[in-house]
């Protein structure tokens, strides 16, 4: 998630104001505040809030609206109708609400530098589809499922599905040796090791065993 | 000839189809809310100019006749019920032998090029670029340094391109906390997933589309390597939870299976969401099914989720109560004459 005022990744503290999320540095800037502080502030000056509420109609006669009256001189459109639909009118709009724009591209995307191709260039791109092998269990017995599965493996002759190998942690286990194993022997530990190099294999359903097995034995750490 | 969704796609059996959208806009004009009526004909005058006609047909969207526009709508190249004929003096639509790559002038940006594959290929960057390509060389498009390309939805300011692979993830679907899961993997990848349809009769398909978001800050390659990363996870993920509900649960899925089936084979009357709904187990436990008298490929399976999807909407009239039944009717003998083809 990303502060919607500055783009930066939001870290630790999230305030959300009037639906709009805000990092904490930017929620200061703004004047919010009163959301920052710890609810015990509160309790040492009840009346804080309202103090806060006072001097802001106080000073709501100094604000400046001026900049939502901006024209583009060429198309005639507002900042305030670039606001309400994020659309701009033309080609000129993006020198007069460069500001508001940039912070839009930032609020959305987290940038504004560009980073493409050039008119009339190529990207350079080798990206090419790979396609996914399916789970090694699924069965194909049926007439017109075994002959869908020859005419798939023959438009995916360039695509072999790259075997992963097997994996050893530093506790010695394996998939092998996870198959076999009495689950109730493992502990929390290796369980979770377990779970990791499952489904680094793609052994979905072992996985799934292991992670059932971790949550009964949490489970029955809380109840008991 | 085959429609281009009717084509066999790779992992067809999750990945419904793989789109590439590229807009671009014309130096000199208006963007499309502050162009007049007289500056948009010369618009779409300038762009029929430059459009290749030995690769694509069509027009103004006003000089389509209603078979067209059906055919066009089922071949997503109008948008879902035609949405994109609103305002049809204002547009145009190209398009070639199968519909596969599009050309739309005036839907929502000057220029929309649009390349569309079946199942998992991200080639459809590749075509869509050739033909934007082909578009810069003879047209005088917006593009600065700084921002790209210049659009008027800034969303789209950059490379002005968006990738979108339309999924269907019945087993997440029905995996608690599945989709929420798959969303928050989604989001670390920077791109983003929705429902097919957010309410209506297709609210709840089980269908998705997970879509690139940023076109600032990206390479296009970094754009469709992160987007090839993303898909092969998610495809990887629904077969696993298909895998887990057709192993735990297979008597019931199995049941589920086999009444899906006929109900599609033999309703004589049929709602979108019940079709869709059906349609959504036949391909969940379709690799699991190990008896021998269901017989129904991937290709039919894939066909008619993409018919039902994208059906032309009927307009129901105040006074004809019977244009609902007629338009299950329909539906239901579209749906039985293609799986009897199956048998």
């Amino acid at each position: 998630m990303r502060c919607e005022r500055c783009g930066k990744e939001l870290t630790n503290r999230i305030i959300k104001i009037n639906g709009i999320t805000y990092c904490e540095n930017c929620a200061r800037i703004m004047g919010y505040d009163r959301f920052l502080r710890d609810p015990s502030d509160i309790m040492s000056n009840p009346f804080a809030p309202l103090d806060e509420i006072a001097s802001s109609l106080m000073k709501m006669s100094e604000l400046d609206f001026g900049n939502s009256t901006l024209t583009c001189p060429k198309c005639g459109m507002t900042l305030r109708e670039f606001e309400n639909d994020g659309r701009v009118g033309c080609i000129e709009c993006y020198n007069t609400f460069n500001d508001n724009i940039v912070r839009e591209m930032f609020k959305q995307q987290g940038n504004s530098e560009y980073a493409g191709r050039l008119p009339g260039q190529t990207a350079a791109t080798d990206t090419e589809t790979k396609a996914v092998p399916a789970p090694k269990t699924v069965k194909k017995k049926t007439a017109a499922a075994k002959s869908e599965a020859k005419a798939e493996e023959e438009t995916k002759e360039q695509a072999k599905p790259e075997s992963a190998p097997e994996k050893t942690e530093k506790s010695g286990l394996t998939i092998d040796k996870l198959k076999k194993a009495d689950l109730g022997m493992l502990s929390n530990e290796e369980l979770e090791q377990g779970i990791k190099i499952a489904a680094e294999a793609e052994e979905y359903r072992l996985a799934s065993k292991l992670r059932d097995e971790l949550k009964g034995r949490k489970e029955g750490e809380n109840n008991g | 000839m085959a429609e281009w969704y009717e084509e066999k796609g790779r992992d067809n059996d999750v990945v419904l189809s793989t789109k590439a959208c590229i807009v671009r806009n014309i130096k000199g004009y208006n963007f499309m809310p502050r162009l007049d009526d007289k500056e948009c004909q010369s618009l779409m005058d300038t762009v029929d100019e430059a459009v290749d006609k030995n690769v694509f047909a069509g027009g103004p969207a006003s000089s389509l006749d209603k078979d067209t526009a059906i055919r066009l709508i089922r071949l997503q190249v109008l948008g879902r019920e035609g949405s994109q004929m609103v305002g049809a003096e204002r547009k145009a639509f190209y398009y070639n032998d199968n519909a596969s790559l599009s050309i739309a002038v005036g839907s929502g940006e000057h220029i929309t090029v649009r390349a569309m594959a079946a199942g998992h290929d991200i080639s459809v960057y590749k075509t869509a670029e050739k033909a934007v390509m082909d578009l810069e060389s003879k047209l005088d498009i917006a593009y600065s340094d700084k921002y790209g390309f210049l659009t008027s939805n800034v969303r789209l300011a950059g490379t002005g391109l968006k990738i979108l692979y339309t999924v269907a993830l019945p087993a997440i679907s029905k995996t608690e906390g599945g989709i929420a899961a798959l969303t928050q993997r989604v989001g670390q990848y920077e791109w983003t997933i929705y429902p097919f349809a957010e309410r209506g009769e297709l609210a709840d398909s089980n269908v998705y589309i997970i879509a690139s978001v940023n076109t600032l800050g990206i390479t296009e390659d970094e754009l469709l390597k992160r987007g090839e990363m993303l898909i092969a996870d998610v495809i990887k993920a629904e077969r696993a939870c298909r895998e887990e509900i057709a192993t735990n649960k297979k008597d019931q899925s199995e049941d589920i299976f086999g009444r899906s089936y006929g109900t599609l084979r033999y309703s004589a009357l049929i709602s979108r969401s019940e079709a869709i709904q059906a349609l959504g187990w036949l391909r969940l436990y379709h690799d699991y099914y190990d008896g021998g008298d269901i017989k129904c490929s991937w290709s039919a399976i894939n066909k008619l989720t993409m018919n039902v999807l994208w059906e032309p909407g009927v307009p129901l009239k105040k006074n004809s109560p019977g244009a609902l039944a007629t338009s299950q009717k329909i539906r239901a003998d579209g749906i039985r004459k293609s799986l009897k083809a199956e048998e």
